[in-house]
C-alpha cells in the first residue's frame, strides 16, 4: 500500500468537512442565510438608516416609500432601522440562551449516559419532568415576577431549552460508551475523566454542534414569543417586540402590514436558515444518516442474440464478465475483469479470495443488484440459456429469488426485530410469487420451509431475538429457498458463527443440495470450508481470476503463487507444528491497480515482466486455468 | 506443579444477575448467569495458553475478570504471589501495565477521532511514563515497529480508518506493548480478519513472546488456529475448563468428547481428507439453567445415564494433561 504521511491533521479534517458540506445544497443555503443575517446584526449601527427629521403624527404607519423603504411603525420610527437593530437583540438572546442550554444539556446527557445506574435515573427523570412542564407559561411567570431584562430573558430561555439536548447527548454517550475502544481505554488504566475527555466527548461533539444550531433557533422563537407577549426588555427592542408593538397598537386595523411582516420575516429567515443549516450539518457530521442503497445498475453493453451454452447440464455460464465502478472525478475502477466460470446442476463451487477481491461485486452483478455506480461493461451471464445481462428490469426480477437467490453476508441482522420469523418468510413468498394463495397453504409452506432448514414448526411465531445466531442464519436460508430456486449464492454465510454452528450450517447446505438438487456458489475466505464442501474453486485476486480448477487440483497442484500463498497461510489441524506464513501486504485498491499483474506487489516469485504486463489466463488442463506469467512455458 | 506460578487462578467464578432487580419478586430467588463457574488455571512466564470454546462458554468473561474489568463472584487470582482478585482501581493501576489486552474487533477498539500517535501515546500519559515528550516519542515508535508497522513515522499521523484490519490490530497490539506488559490477553484477535492476515498477527504474537518474553492467553473459538504457537490448550464449556493439556496432547490425543467434536468440525484444507465430523446438535445451553451432573451431557454423543447425576472430576492423563469426563474415570 502506498503510504505517505499526512502532514496536517486538522487541515485534512476540515477539508473533508467542507467537501461533504458542499455536496449538501440545503445546508449551504442555510449557511448563506445565516451569514447574511449575522452580517446585518454585526454591522447594524453602520447600515441602519438614520432619520434625523423630527417625528410628527403624520409619520405613524406610513407605507413603504422612498424615505422609509419599509415604512414606519406606530411611533413613526423607520421599520427598516428597527429591523436591523432588532436583529442584534434577537440573535444575542438566541446564541447566549442556546449556549446555556447546550452546556446544561450536554453535561446532563454525558453524565447520565456515562455513569448510568442511579445517576442516570435521577437525571433523566428530571429531564422528563422538564419536558412535561409547559415551559412557555412558566417562562412567562418567571419573567413577570423578576424583571424583563435581557439577562433574565437569556437565562430563563437557556434553562428551559436543554431537555432535547440532554436526551440526544445521553443516547449518543450510551452508544459510544459501549464501544470497544472505551473498554480498551479502561484496560489501559484510564480513569473516568480521561475517558470522557478523550473518548466520549470527541464522538459526542458533532451531535452537540448540530443540537446547538437547532437550539439557537428555538431560543430565538422563544424570545420572540416572550417579547410578543410584552415581556421583552424595553431597552433592547427585538423583532418580537416590534411585533408586539405593531399588534397591540393597531397595525392590523390600519392595514400597516409592513410593521408585522418585516419582523416576522426576520424570525422566519433566521429559524429557517438555522434549521436548514442544522439538518445539513447533521447529515455531514452524523454518519448514521449516511446510507448506501443497493440499486439495480444498467448494463451498458447491448448483447447480441443469446447463444446456448454448449452443455445442457450447465445452469449458469459466466463469460468474460467485467464490472466497473464509475467514479465522478477519476477513471472508472475496474472492480472485476474478465471472469468466467460455469455452474452445473447440483454443483457447489467455491469463490475464494481476500476481502476486496471483487467476490461480492461479482455475485451482485449476476443478479444485477450492483450499486448505482457499478456497471457491467463486458461479458455475459447465461442462465438456462438466457443472457441475464440483456434482460430488462421486469425480466430480471423474474429470475431474482425465483431462480437464483442470495443468502447475504451478515444476513443474520437482516431480520426485522418486531415481526415473527414466520411472517417474514411468508412475506418473502408473497413478494416473489404474487399469485400465492393467502390462506392455510401459505402457512403450510412456511412450516415446510422451516422444517427443511431444521427449525421446528413451533418456532414459526417466534421473534428474531428468540432465535440464536445459528437459527437466524437457518431462517435466512429458508427465506432464500422460498421460491424453489435452482441456484443459491451463499455470501460468507458462516463467517460470524462459531465452529460448531458453522459445521451445522454447512451440513444443512450440503443436505439441501442433495435433497433439492440445488446448485450453490459459496463465497468465502475460509479455505478449509471450501476443501470440505466444494467441487470446483475459483480463486479471485484484485478482481481477476487467479486460478480456477476442481477442488483437488487447487489444493494439491495449485499453480498460481496467490493460491499457493493462501494455502500456506491457512492453519491445518492435521499439521499443528507447521508455522503459518502470511502474505505480506494487502489486496490492491481498485482505484490504484498495479500496471502489470495485480498480485505482483505481494508475489514471492515476481520478476520484471510482472510489473509491466498483465498475465493472460493459461489453460493448464481441461478444467484448470490460471493467470501467471510463469505458466507461459507450461501451457 | 511448581510454586513460582506467575499467574494463578483458583476456583474463579463470575455470576451475573439474570433478572433485573426491579422485576424480581420477593418470593422468587434471583437467577444467575453462570458465566465462569469454577476455573483453575495457571500461567508461567512467557507461556502461551490457548483458551478455546464456543460463544457463551465464558472465555471472554474470564479475560475481563483477569483484567479487573469485572468483579469476580468467588475464587482468587494471584499474580506474582500477590492476590489481585479484589483491588481498588488505584491499586490496580500499576498492575495494568503488566497485564494488557487485545480485543477482538480492530474496527471497534480504536477511537476513530484519534490518530495513531495519540492512540499509542495515551497509555503512557495515563500512567505517567516517560521523562519527556522525546522519551515518549521513542517508546511510541518502538512499540509500533515491534508490532510490525515500519517505519513508524509513516503511520503516526494516520487515522484508524486509513488502515486495513490487520494494520489496526497491530496498532491495538502496539498500544498494549507500549506499557511493556508481562501478560497479553488476546481475545479472538484474528477472528475478524482475513485468513491471509491472521497468520501475520499470530506470528507477531509468537514473536513477541520470544523477543519480549510476554506470556499470552490466546482466546479463540477456532482450535485450528492454535497449533504451532500455543504451548498449552484449555478447552472451556459452559463456564468450566473440560480439558487441558499441551498443544499436541489436546490436538492429537483429545480425551473429552467435547474436544473431540470441536476438533472434528474444523475444516481441514485438504479435499482428500474429508473426515467424519461429529456435529453436535443444538447450541450451548443457556448458562442460567446449567444442566445437572456433567454439564455437557445433553449434547454429548457418548453420554451414559450416570452423566446426568454426577459432575465428573478431572482425570489426570499425564503430568500436563487433564480432562473432566466420567468415561475417563476408572
Amino acid at each position: 500500500m502506498n503510504l505517505t504521511p499526512i502532514v496536517n491533521k486538522t487541515n485534512s479534517q476540515v477539508s473533508v468537512f467542507w467537501k461533504s458540506l458542499r455536496r449538501n445544497p440545503m445546508g449551504l443555503v442555510g449557511l448563506a442565510m445565516l451569514i447574511a443575517i449575522l452580517a446585518v446584526a454585526v454591522f447594524a449601527p453602520l447600515i441602519a438608516p438614520v432619520h434625523t427629521a423630527e417625528i410628527t403624527s403624520k409619520d405613524i404607519y406610513n407605507a413603504p416609500n422612498s424615505t422609509h423603504w419599509l415604512g414606519t411603525d406606530d411611533a413613526g420610527n423607520d421599520v427598516l432601522a428597527n429591523f436591523i437593530l432588532g436583529s442584534r437583540v434577537s440573535l444575542i438572546v438566541g446564541f447566549f440562551a442556546a449556549f446555556i442550554s447546550i452546556v446544561i444539556g450536554g453535561l446532563i446527557g454525558i453524565i447520565a449516559g456515562f455513569y448510568g445506574g442511579r445517576v442516570e435515573n435521577t437525571l433523566m427523570r428530571i429531564t422528563d419532568i422538564m419536558l412535561v412542564i409547559p415551559d412557555l407559561p412558566l417562562m412567562v411567570v418567571i419573567i413577570a415576577l423578576t424583571k424583563p431584562s435581557l439577562f433574565n430573558i437569556i437565562f430563563v430561555i437557556g434553562i428551559f431549552g436543554w431537555t432535547t439536548t440532554a436526551r440526544v447527548v445521553r443516547s449518543q454517550t450510551l452508544a459510544v460508551k459501549s464501544r470497544k475502544f472505551v473498554l480498551r481505554a479502561r484496560a489501559i488504566g484510564a480513569g473516568n475523566m480521561h475517558i470522557i475527555r478523550h473518548h466520549i466527548l470527541p464522538l459526542v461533539l458533532p451531535i452537540l454542534v448540530v443540537q446547538a444550531v437547532l437550539t439557537v433557533s428555538s431560543a430565538i422563537l422563544n424570545e420572540s414569543t416572550l417579547s410578543f407577549l410584552g415581556l421583552g426588555d424595553p431597552t433592547a427592542p427585538s423583532w418580537g417586540q416590534m411585533l408586539n408593538f405593531a399588534f397591540s397598537r393597531g397595525a392590523m386595523s390600519t392595514g400597516a402590514w409592513w410593521a408585522l411582516v418585516v419582523p416576522g420575516f426576520g424570525i422566519v429567515w433566521v429559524v429557517l436558515g438555522l434549521t436548514l443549516f442544522g439538518q445539513g450539518l447533521e447529515q455531514v457530521l452524523n454518519p448514521r444518516l449516511d446510507t448506501h442503497h443497493l440499486m439495480p445498475g444498467r448494463p451498458v453493453v447491448q448483447s447480441e442474440t443469446a447463444q446456448l451454452p454448449s452443455s445442457e447440464k450447465i445452469l449458469l455460464d459466466v463469460r468474460n464478465l467485467s464490472i466497473n465502478y464509475i467514479n465522478d472525478d477519476k477513471a472508472p475502477a475496474r472492480a472485476v475483469e474478465n471472469v468466467s466460470f460455469t455452474l452445473k446442476e447440483g454443483e457447489l463451487i467455491g469463490l475464494v479470495g481476500e476481502s476486496g477481491c471483487g467476490k461480492t461485486t461479482l455475485m451482485l452483478a449476476l443478479l444485477r443488484l450492483l450499486p448505482a455506480a457499478g456497471q457491467i461493461v463486458n461479458g455475459k451471464v447465461f442462465f438456462n440459456g438466457k443472457d441475464l445481462t440483456a434482460l430488462n428490469e421486469d425480466e430480471i426480477n423474474a429470475v431474482r429469488w425465483k431462480e437464483i437467490s442470495i443468502v447475504f453476508q451478515g444476513a443474520m441482522n437482516a431480520l426485522n426485530p418486531v415481526r415473527t420469523v414466520g411472517d417474514q418468510i411468508a412475506e418473502a413468498i408473497i413478494k416473489h410469487m404474487p399469485g400465492f394463495p393467502h390462506d392455510l397453504r401459505l402457512q403450510e409452506r412456511v412450516v415446510e420451509l422451516l422444517e427443511l432448514v431444521g427449525i421446528a414448526a413451533d418456532h414459526k411465531d417466534h421473534y428474531p431475538h428468540q432465535y440464536s445466531g445459528g437459527m437466524r442464519q437457518r431462517a435466512m436460508i429458508a427465506m432464500a429457498l422460498a421460491c424453489n430456486p435452482q441456484v443459491i449464492i451463499a455470501d460468507e454465510p458462516t463467517t460470524a458463527l462459531d465452529v460448531m454452528i458453522q459445521a451445522q450450517i454447512l451440513e444443512l447446505l450440503d443436505s439441501l443440495r442433495k435433497k433439492l438438487g440445488l446448485a450453490i456458489i459459496f463465497v468465502t475466505h475460509d479455505l478449509g470450508v471450501v476443501a470440505e464442501m466444494c467441487d470446483h474453486v475459483l480463486v479471485m485476486y484484485g478482481g481477476v481470476t487467479a486460478e480456477y480448477a476442481d477442488v483437488d487440483t487447487i489444493y494439491n497442484e495449485a499453480r498460481h503463487p496467490y493460491t499457493q500463498e493462501l494455502l500456506k497461510a491457512f492453519p491445518d489441524l492435521t499439521k499443528p507444528k507447521k508455522k503459518l506464513s502470511s502474505i505480506p501486504g494487502y489486496p490492491p485498491r481498485l482505484d490504484a491497480l498495479p500496471a502489470g499483474c495485480r498480485f505482483a506487489p505481494r508475489c514471492p516469485r515476481v520478476y520484471a515482466r510482472c510489473h509491466t504486463e498483465q498475465p493472460i489466463l493459461y489453460k493448464l488442463s481441461d478444467n484448470h486455468i490460471a493467470s501467471c506469467h510463469l505458466l507461459e512455458a507450461s501451457k | 506443579m511448581s510454586k513460582d506460578h506467575f499467574l494463578e487462578i483458583r476456583g474463579l467464578k463470575k455470576y451475573f444477575d439474570a433478572d433485573r432487580p426491579s422485576l424480581r419478586f420477593a418470593s422468587r430467588e434471583m437467577r444467575h448467569v453462570h458465566a465462569v463457574d469454577g476455573v483453575d488455571l495457571s500461567l508461567q512466564h512467557s507461556e502461551v495458553i490457548a483458551l478455546v470454546g464456543e460463544s457463551g462458554c465464558g472465555k471472554s468473561t474470564l479475560a475481563l475478570l483477569l483484567m479487573g474489568l469485572e468483579e469476580s463472584t468467588a475464587g482468587t487470582i494471584s499474580f506474582e504471589g500477590r492476590d489481585i482478585t479484589h483491588l481498588k482501581e488505584h491499586e490496580r493501576k500499576g498492575l495494568r501495565r503488566k497485564i494488557q489486552m487485545v480485543f477482538q474487533d480492530p474496527y471497534e477498539s480504536l477511537n476513530p477521532t484519534q490518530n495513531i500517535e495519540e492512540i499509542i501515546n495515551e497509555p503512557l500519559l495515563v500512567h505517567g511514563i516517560g521523562k519527556n515528550k522525546q522519551d515518549r516519542d521513542q517508546r511510541v515508535k518502538k512499540a509500533l515497529e515491534d508490532s510490525g508497522l515500519k517505519p513508524a513515522d509513516v503511520y503516526l499521523q494516520r487515522f484508524p480508518h486509513e488502515l486495513s484490519g490487520g494494520q489496526r490490530q497491530r496498532v491495538v497490539i502496539a498500544a498494549a506493548l507500549v506499557l511493556e506488559p508481562e501478560i497479553l490477553l488476546a481475545d479472538e484477535p484474528v477472528s475478524m480478519l482475513d485468513v491471509s492476515i491472521r497468520a501475520e498477527i499470530i506470528n507477531l504474537l509468537a514473536e513477541l513472546r520470544i523477543t519480549r518474553k510476554i506470556a499470552v492467553i490466546f482466546i479463540t473459538h477456532d482450535l485450528g488456529s492454535v497449533g504451532f504457537f500455543a504451548d498449552r490448550v484449555a478447552v472451556m464449556y459452559l463456564g468450566r475448563i473440560v480439558e487441558i493439556g499441551t498443544m499436541l496432547e489436546v490436538l492429537e490425543k483429545p480425551q473429552h468428547p467435547y474436544t473431540k467434536a470441536l476438533l472434528s468440525v474444523i475444516p481441514v484444507p485438504n479435499p482428500r481428507l474429508r473426515r467424519e465430523r461429529i456435529i453436535l446438535q443444538g447450541e450451548t445451553p443457556n448458562p442460567i439453567d446449567v444442566p445437572t451432573g456433567c454439564r455437557f451431557h445433553p449434547r454429548c454423543p457418548v453420554a451414559m445415564w450416570t452423566c446426568k447425576a454426577s459432575d465428573p472430576p478431572f482425570t489426570t492423563l499425564s503430568k500436563t494433561h487433564q480432562a473432566a469426563c466420567l468415561l475417563l474415570v476408572k
